[in-house]
């Protein structure tokens, strides 16, 4: 039950000297070469006329174990307007919330999760009242 | 205008209907359609006895604005039980084991933006990669 993930970022940012990197993983229980064997499978979620703070992957529905795992969570923004972008959140056992980054139009984001507490949920803030969509899974022991 | 890509495909068979996940983004800077223009990259190794470390890849001299930057860093290990945890400021995101390589916004917005990593478990040695892709950084003036 294989779960493999590859990226490849390539650039121009330097003219003279062109940049590419590839990496790939394959997705593995905490400290082992054993797979991971459980994901939400590939959800998604709409936004329409709330620009809050809402919970998006929650520990306590997500039935991650209680140890440390290698879980991983995957999230896109599908829309494709760069102006408009998710803010993600990352609370942690004493629900202190860290903002991460901003996911704009077609931006994605590959992470491990802790999620060994309940209050460590992910939460996303869509930054315009208009409709977006954001798609998301996760995979863990 | 530079273009920088970063790619995704992702595959899983843990369900009867396999997961494909393919996504691609165009990476800009925050809320316009201009590419980003700071690249840095780097490799490093932490060890165990090390204890946790600010990143080397670090926050920008100007804060106090969201930032649209991108963070890819892979954990260069060999030995499955040699993770590196990921703290973002007192926040732990994860741990990224042997293999394993993550990529995410940064907002690197204000101090609690920073990224602290850590070798783990006892005697263990890590050596990692990392590419930041950002936007220009406020020159500072010559003293």
């Amino acid at each position: 039950m294989a779960t493999t993930a590859s990226i490849s970022i390539s650039s121009d940012i330097t003219e003279s000297v062109p940049f590419s990197v590839n990496a790939s993983m394959t997705m593995y229980q905490a400290g082992t070469t054993l797979d991971l064997e459980e994901t939400t499978g590939l959800a998604q979620r709409t936004f329409s006329g709330n620009t809050t703070q809402v919970t998006l992957i929650d520990v306590s529905a997500t039935a991650v174990t209680a140890a440390a795992g290698g879980h991983k969570v995957y999230i896109r923004n599908t829309g494709t307007d760069k102006t408009k972008g998710f803010k993600v959140f990352l609370a942690d056992a004493t629900d202190d919330i860290e903002e991460i980054g901003t996911l704009y139009g077609q931006d994605w984001m590959l992470m491990p999760w802790l999620a060994t507490d309940a209050n460590e949920d992910i939460m996303v803030q869509p930054s315009s009242s208009e409709k977006m969509t954001i798609e998301y899974a996760v995979f863990h022991q | 205008m530079a273009t920088t890509t970063a790619t995704l495909s992702l595959s899983s068979d843990m369900l009867s209907s396999p997961i494909s996940i393919s996504a691609s983004s165009t990476l800009m800077k925050a809320g316009v359609t201009e590419g980003l223009e700071l690249i840095e990259m780097g490799r490093g190794t932490i060890a165990e006895t090390d204890g946790s470390k600010t990143a080397e890849f670090g926050l920008p001299t100007a804060l106090g604005e969201d930032k649209a930057a991108k963070l890819f860093l892979v954990n260069k290990a060999t030995d499955p039980t040699y993770y590196i945890d990921i703290d973002l400021h007192d926040t732990n995101i994860g741990r990224l084991y042997a293999g394993d390589w993550m990529f995410i916004p940064w907002g690197m917005n204000d101090t609690a933006s920073e990224l602290v990593i850590e070798a783990e478990p006892s005697g263990a040695t890590c050596p990692y990669e990392f590419v930041l892709l950002q936007e220009p950084q406020t020159l500072e003036a010559h003293s």
